[in-house]
């Protein structure tokens, strides 16, 4: 009984580690158990405003964040951030801060701000598609607009 | 001396002071430490479970934690049907007990227990023997919180 266990246990090891050869491992599939840190995605590249790697700067120069990430619509800017463990007691009072520092720094954008894992994980899928060439620019921004619209779904 | 100590006869005492002299001390700390270990393995099947909630369908942090609490509960279920839970809450103890999947090997375990008194008076009317009280005290107290938080707010304290 112990040998077929340990056989089973075995192969199981086998299977799943040889599922993982030669396999370009997304940022996505890991975004929500490590830091991705990804760059600031524009959806809409013709009417790009400046300011968007200030902005992730500035969310990310806060002590009790860790991984942001920043994208700018044609008329919504997503910032989504992760809180450090500690922190994590503060959630509400870290979200009002961010908003006001980031209304006071830049008045012209209209900001949605979510530390949501699943918010997150949607930015940097956005992301990835983007990267890919199937997805367009007005794809993008739809998206992004269903992202806005499911933050402030849940507030 | 206390006052269970002193209705004692002498013989009665002498054969205490026997007992305790022969008692197996309970490993309080190795107890505690399995429990911690098996509860937090637990926790962590939880966590893996709401990823999974989160990455395969449209649950936020938010509204993740329903179908994460559903699901330990459901598999909790099964594994005292199977009788393995009740293995690893002798190993365990508290471990398996305090987090949400105690709650359905409560209930199973006292339909189990009395099944053979049928399916409506036995399984039926026995099934919240052990679990009843935690609904009770849990929406008890679920209601005072909210009572305190509506006050606070009205209070404009929050």
């Amino acid at each position: 009984m112990h040998i077929i266990f340990r056989l089973i246990v075995l192969a199981c090891f086998v299977i799943l580690s040889s599922c993982n050869q030669h396999q370009q491992v997304k940022d996505s599939q890991l975004a929500l158990i490590k830091t991705t840190n990804p760059k600031p995605v524009i959806t809409d590249k013709k009417n790009r405003r400046d300011g968007v790697t200030e902005i992730k700067k500035d969310v990310s120069s806060l002590p009790e964040l860790y991984d942001v990430a920043v994208v700018q619509g044609k008329r919504d800017t997503l910032v989504v951030y992760k809180v450090k463990h500690l922190h994590r007691f503060q959630m509400k009072k870290i979200e009002k801060n961010i908003n006001k520092m980031l209304e006071e720094k830049y008045p012209k954008e209209n900001f949605t701000v979510s530390s949501d894992y699943k918010i997150f994980l949607e930015a940097i899928r956005l992301d990835e598609r983007m990267k890919s060439s199937k997805f367009s620019h007005r794809d993008a921004e739809n998206r992004l607009k269903e992202i806005v619209k499911m933050t402030e779904e849940m507030k | 001396m206390t006052n269970k100590q002193k209705n004692m006869t002498p013989q009665q005492q002498n054969y205490q002071q026997l007992q305790q002299k022969h008692e197996i001390k309970r490993p309080i700390l190795k107890n505690c430490i399995k429990a911690f270990f098996v509860g937090g393995l637990i926790c962590v099947v939880g966590q893996a479970i709401s990823y999974f909630y989160i990455y395969f369908f449209n649950f936020t942090e938010q509204s993740v934690g329903n179908p994460t609490v559903a699901t330990m509960v459901f598999l909790s279920m099964l594994l005292t049907g199977f009788g393995i839970y009740d293995r690893i809450g002798q190993f365990a103890g508290a471990g398996s007990a305090v987090p949400v999947t105690g709650f359905g090997n409560a209930v199973i375990s006292a339909c189990i227990e009395h099944r053979t008194e049928g399916l409506v008076l036995g399984v039926g009317g026995n099934m919240f023997k052990l679990a009843g009280s935690v609904i009770l005290f849990g929406v008890f107290s679920a209601f005072v919180v909210a009572l305190v938080k509506t006050l606070l707010v009205i209070w404009g304290v929050l």
